[in-house]
């Protein structure tokens, strides 16, 4: 079973809009590597603003030259370095011996200078993937930076809106965040709407791990264009708690994940809010998955909840699986918002909205110990938020909480089914 | 193609434009049935390359591989033929167009402009005139770096090849005139 759903609770109230959530739970099949991948066709930013110089710029030049020696030649590449001004320094190639050899020579020749037009070499770099774009393959821009975005296109929602166009059309973007002076929200946003990854750097010695891991993961990618579509009844309202798209139609919700490796296990919370009903009747949402190349099995499952008085909607059992994930996903989200109220010096907000989750998991975490450690959780970070924190330790927790919605381990990698 | 009208798999992956590792990944999957014989001696017929043409045209229309099986299943040789050869969908511009109109508009980029004027002209002289590279292009020269040549069938005996990047205006001129040309040949043939 690709696609495995589990509901909170089973009751609803007859009199009052319920919110109920849905676990759902997409799983990668685990595929051999014998030659029927789908070939990579990737580009790689680097940013050679000069704030890249000391250590962080030849650990990234490095690291793509470590990642260009897992390609074979059915694969393709491009290189493509910017500061204000943009250049392919490798333009498109197929990935044969020579062209990496040559790709070798001309990475050594980059040298940090000027400020840093992010947006233009982003865009630059998807143009070399779209160059050579084939609907059957990896399709991805890697972009790498330490720095904001200071020159040419630089507002967010505009390059988040071309990171969204660009995934429409087949070109996803994975982002790599160096040190303490990136943007954050930037680079993440391009992520998120560009189908790609996020990496969070700490230290500059990580770049080469987290490039390889990220081209490891573009050569281990089984299923692409992955939607989760949920469908009920008019009036049924369908939401996801995480940072995946959604694009809602007349009778159904798409939820778009990002591309799945072999063996990754994806999960998301599905929040419906019911509409009022009558007490014993009964109302059902289908969850399926599909994929373009259909390697996941799109069966349809289906959920039903029953409507009831007040009493026995309090009394009902509930799923402490799907608790836990719904717990973890509200937490992730909060202290999200409280780093940008941290960024605002908004102190006091950031504390009164955490507290606000945790009083809600308080009243529904009972014995459960998984959820009361969250809840302990919650009360350290609220202490945390109500004072200035470092911009390293803002850098931290919105990286964790951009791993979390995405179902992402602490590395910001996937996760994957245990091997059998 | 050898006597017998059968194809190596590379013969079979350039004629349908994919890559050797789609055709075998199609294989595995279901969606091609498996060639005769095994290894380097492995043979397609022309049923394989009317299927991979099909699954390749229904994929450029977004439809998920389930579908695209689904669709397949239980379907003749020349039901095939008559879906591979009927009018495609207009299809949402590339992601190659976005982005060339996007970087166009830009400063700094003038060198794609000025490609896709001087491309113009020389598409609209006729197609004699610029013949395309054969084969796999070789790493083209400093000046074109930014162009690529795009194939476009218009009918099985007749191709357009144009140069990318166009602006936007460019490529609304090409489909029109893939359009015209289309209706014409299909006049011819009647």
């Amino acid at each position: 079973m690709t696609l495995s759903i589990r509901q909170d609770r089973e009751l609803v109230r007859a009199t009052y809009r319920s919110h109920r959530f849905v676990l759902a739970t997409v799983t990668a099949p685990t595929v051999e590597p014998v030659g029927a991948r789908p070939s990579v066709n990737l580009a790689f930013v680097i940013d050679r603003s000069g704030s890249m110089a000391g250590a962080k710029l030849p650990l990234a030049k490095d690291a793509v030259d470590q990642g260009l020696r897992r390609l074979d030649p059915d694969d393709r590449f491009a290189v493509v370095a910017y500061d204000d001004s943009v250049d392919a320094v490798v333009q498109s190639t197929s990935a044969s011996p020579e062209a990496v050899a040559n790709a070798r020579r001309a990475l050594s020749a980059i040298e940090p200078r000027g400020s840093t037009n992010l947006g233009e070499g982003w865009l630059t770099g998807c143009r070399q993937v779209a160059l050579s774009q084939r609907a059957d393959g990896v399709d991805r821009c890697l972009l790498l930076s330490d720095g904001l975005a200071n020159v040419g296109m630089t507002d967010r929602d505009e390059l988040a809106g071309h990171a969204a166009e660009l995934r429409r059309r087949g070109v996803t973007t994975t982002t790599f965040g160096i040190g303490d002076d990136f943007d954050e929200r930037l680079m993440q946003l391009i992520a998120e709407h560009g189908g790609g990854n996020f990496y969070y750097i700490e230290d500059a010695r990580q770049i080469p791990d987290c490039i390889t891991s990220e081209v490891g993961e573009a050569l281990d990618i089984v299923a692409r264009g992955v939607v989760i579509e949920v469908s009920g009844p008019p009036h049924l309202e369908i939401d996801a708690l995480g940072v995946m798209p959604l694009d809602r139609r007349s009778d159904r919700t798409l939820i778009q994940l990002p591309d799945l490796v072999s063996g990754q296990e994806l999960s998301l919370v599905v929040r419906l809010t019911f509409p009022y009903g009558q007490d014993g009747d009964s109302i059902a949402a289908a969850f399926s998955v599909s994929d373009r190349t259909a390697v996941l099995d799109p069966s349809v499952a289906t959920l039903s909840w029953r409507y009831a008085d007040a009493a026995a909607n309090d009394a009902q059992p509930r799923d402490r699986i799907v608790d836990r994930a719904v717990a973890a996903a509200f937490g992730a989200r909060v202290r999200r918002e409280a780093v940008e109220l941290q960024r605002r010096g908004d102190y006091e907000g950031a504390e009164r909205a955490i507290r606000g989750v945790a009083r809600r998991v308080r009243a529904y975490a009972g014995n459960d110990p998984e959820l009361r450690a969250q809840v302990k959780e919650l009360g350290a970070a609220q202490v945390a938020f109500a004072a200035p924190m470092a911009v390293h330790e803002l850098k931290i927790q919105h990286a964790q909480t951009s791993y979390l919605l995405r179902s992402k381990d602490a590395m910001g990698r996937s996760r994957r089914q245990p091997p059998q | 193609m050898s006597p017998d009208g059968t194809y190596t798999i590379g013969e079979l992956a350039d004629l349908a434009d994919v890559t050797p590792r789609t055709v075998r990944y199609y294989v595995a999957q279901g969606l091609l049935s498996s060639p005769a014989g095994a290894g380097p001696g492995a043979r397609y017929d022309e049923d394989h390359l009317r299927r991979l043409r099909l699954i390749r045209r229904l994929q450029s229309e977004h439809l998920p591989l389930a579908e695209i099986r689904r669709r397949l299943e239980g379907m003749t040789p020349d039901e095939i033929e008559a879906l591979v050869t009927s009018e495609p969908a207009p299809a949402p511009d590339s992601a190659l167009d976005y982005l060339d109109a996007l970087l166009v508009h830009r400063s700094g980029h003038q060198a794609s402009a000025v490609l896709s004027r001087q491309a113009w002209p020389s598409l609209m002289r006729g197609i004699e005139s610029s013949p395309p590279p054969s084969g796999r292009p070789a790493e083209p020269p400093q000046v074109i770096e930014r162009s690529q040549w795009d194939r476009i069938q218009l009918d099985p005996d007749v191709e357009l090849h144009v140069r990318r990047p166009l602006s936007r205006i460019q490529n609304k001129r090409v489909e029109r005139l893939v359009e015209l040309a289309r209706q014409i040949l299909e006049e011819d043939a009647k």
